[in-house]
């Protein structure tokens, strides 16, 4: 968008438009009271995760959770490109299940769409388990675990690692990272070969077995909510549905993020909130890299 | 005009970049239930009803910002004193009154507070009336009343004053200001009407030649009477249309749809770290 604004302006020395095509609005709003994070705070976080983000986003269709007030306010998810959506942003149009129509996505594939996205207030970043390309082939697997009270999250660190144990025996290699929630997320980067219902069918089976022989684990969504349990949720590996991207924002009160761990740091005592926006960026290493380049198959 | 107690009803929605675009058939839409700025109760004698209040009438017409010519910034208004040009902060000013050209009184914010009705969150009800009685030439704005968790005796006054045709009369005291109101039935609901003290009103009688005027000759008003029974008819408010800002809306979407849009700039000191960590990473995602 060169937009002609720039007369008039010559005296400034460096302009955003030669950086971005994005226009920033609002940036000293709070985002996170609690931890008095402002706009800008959230848009410079987006802007330095951007190289580590962006091979995660790219070609997958984006859910915004946007947060126009900050968190505590109203939010709302949104799949639908917004009016006035800036011509640098892809657009993917799909049909809908849940919405019964077509919707235009957003496909976050530039630096610029991340900072709009950023700008937008959608704190939070969710992305589908397939791309665009291959919609109904997801390169993703996804293990959903998440502890019902009184159990927390170091119950779903132990379950995480018998949910490893039992992928490796299947010959294959697990990544893992925090929801910035309650609960962790355990990927697998599959050769975006076999359909959806084929993934999730093997990802219910692990479950099962894990529950048949595991107290407190449950592989069935009708039980997921009892008390005391930590359900295995399988149902996400469908078109569509949708995961916290890695490094998204979530939008909790002390602004945690998903953050992907190395297994051997993940233990007993470690907390989601120890990722968050203030800690996750001084973080160097990057335990997911090279993720897909390990793309497998699932196994029996 | 008594205006809302607390800002938050006028819900400006920010931190969004979206240019809003508006419909030019908005005018058409009914208002939607707002959020109340004000809650108190309905006192009358020993009895009260709580209640909130919600606003009735919105003004939809359109207003524009002021802008730099040269860079398309919005401009701001400063106080200026007029004597040597200076901007004066506000702490620095005072209420004068104009006694005479160019002779002011000064009041302390102290003196004024003083005198300032006490908001008691209460709609003090002295008299009941006839509604139909009431001369609208008074009435000023209406508000919503919804009951406070009080739905049985709410409905029950809604119910009594209907079946008696009757409307209170009565005081509320919004932010500074007391105000007489005639709370009355309206649509199933209580609806306040602030109402314009005598002093604020003129009447017609004050100019002298409608105190004078001829009568008219009976054949002239036979005719008349037949043009205004030709032209009777219903009538609703809904025929009626503010053309100016549906034009105005039309120019907007027209202009939004191809024409340069300007935005506010960042202030410098608050994008120079932005820049920098764009240029940082922007050298980062190239290297790649």
């Amino acid at each position: 968008m060169p937009m002609a604004e720039s007369e008039g302006t010559g005296s400034k020395e460096m302009l955003f438009s030669d950086l971005t095509r994005v226009r920033f609005t609002n940036l000293d709003k709070i985002m996170y009271p609690s931890v008095y994070v402002t706009k800008k705070e959230v848009i410079m976080y987006y802007i330095r995760m951007a190289p580590r983000m962006l091979p995660f986003l790219s070609e997958r269709a984006v859910t915004m959770h946007r947060f126009p007030g900050g968190i505590g306010r109203e939010d709302f998810y949104e799949k639908d490109a917004p009016r006035g959506t800036p011509e640098f942003v892809n657009i993917f149009t799909h049909y809908s299940e849940t919405a019964d129509r077509e919707v235009n996505f957003v496909v976050c594939n530039n630096l610029d769409t991340l900072i709009w996205l950023a700008n937008l207030a959608s704190l939070e970043i969710h992305i589908t388990l397939s791309k665009t390309g291959s919609y109904e082939y997801p390169d993703l697997l996804l293990f959903d675990i998440d502890p019902e009270p009184p159990l927390g999250f170091d119950d779903v660190i132990d379950v995480s690692f018998i949910v490893r144990e039992h992928l490796e025996n299947a010959g294959m290699l697990a990544y893992v990272k925090t929801s910035g929630k309650k609960g962790l997320h355990i990927v697998v980067p599959l050769h975006a070969s076999q359909r959806f219902v084929e993934v999730r069918e093997f990802a219910h089976r692990i479950g099962k077995d894990i529950a048949k022989d595991t107290p407190h684990v449950v592989s069935e969504f009708p039980r997921s909510r009892d008390p005391g349990t930590i359900f295995i949720d399988y149902l996400q590996n469908a078109q569509g549905k949708t995961m916290a991207a890695p490094y998204s924002l979530r939008g909790t009160p002390p602004a945690t993020v998903s953050m992907p761990l190395r297994w051997d740091e993940l233990k007993r005592g470690v907390r989601a909130e120890d990722f968050n926006i203030k800690t996750v960026i001084s973080e160097k290493e990057e335990p997911w890299r090279g993720i897909f380049d390990n793309k497998q198959k699932i196994g029996k | 005009m008594p205006r809302a107690e607390e800002s938050e009803a006028n819900n400006k929605k920010s931190g969004t970049t979206a240019p809003v675009i508006p419909h030019p058939g908005e005018s058409a839409q009914q208002g939607k239930a707002g959020r109340p700025f004000w809650s108190g109760s309905i006192t009358i004698g020993l009895v009260n009803v709580p209640v909130r209040l919600h606003t009735m009438v919105r003004d939809l017409s359109v207003s524009f910002r002021l802008l730099h010519k040269a860079d398309g910034q919005p401009l701001r208004y400063d106080r200026v004193c007029t004597k040597d040009d200076r901007v004066i902060p506000w702490a620095d000013t005072v209420k004068g009154y104009e006694v005479r050209k160019g002779e002011y009184l000064i009041f302390e914010p102290e003196e004024l507070k003083a005198i300032m009705p006490e908001s008691n969150r209460k709609i003090r009800i002295e008299k009941f009336v006839f509604y139909l009685a009431l001369d609208p030439v008074y009435f000023e704005t209406s508000y919503i009343l919804t009951p406070d968790r009080s739905e049985e005796a709410y409905s029950l006054l809604v119910t009594a004053l209907q079946d008696l045709g009757r409307a209170a009369i009565g005081t509320i005291t919004l932010r500074t200001k007391e105000y007489p109101v005639v709370v009355h039935v309206y649509g199933g609901g209580l609806v306040l009407t602030t109402l314009r003290y005598a002093d604020e009103v003129t009447l017609p009688q004050a100019f002298e030649t409608l105190n004078d005027l001829p009568a008219p000759k009976e054949a002239e008003l036979t005719l008349a009477k037949r043009i205004i029974t030709d032209l009777s008819g219903d009538f609703s408010m809904t025929d009626c249309h503010d053309r100016y800002r549906e034009a105005v809306m039309n120019l907007i979407g027209k202009k939004l749809a191809g024409e340069k849009v300007v935005y506010v700039e960042p202030h410098p000191e608050e994008a120079k770290e932005l820049m920098q960590a764009l240029k940082e990473t922007l050298s980062t995602l190239s290297a790649k």
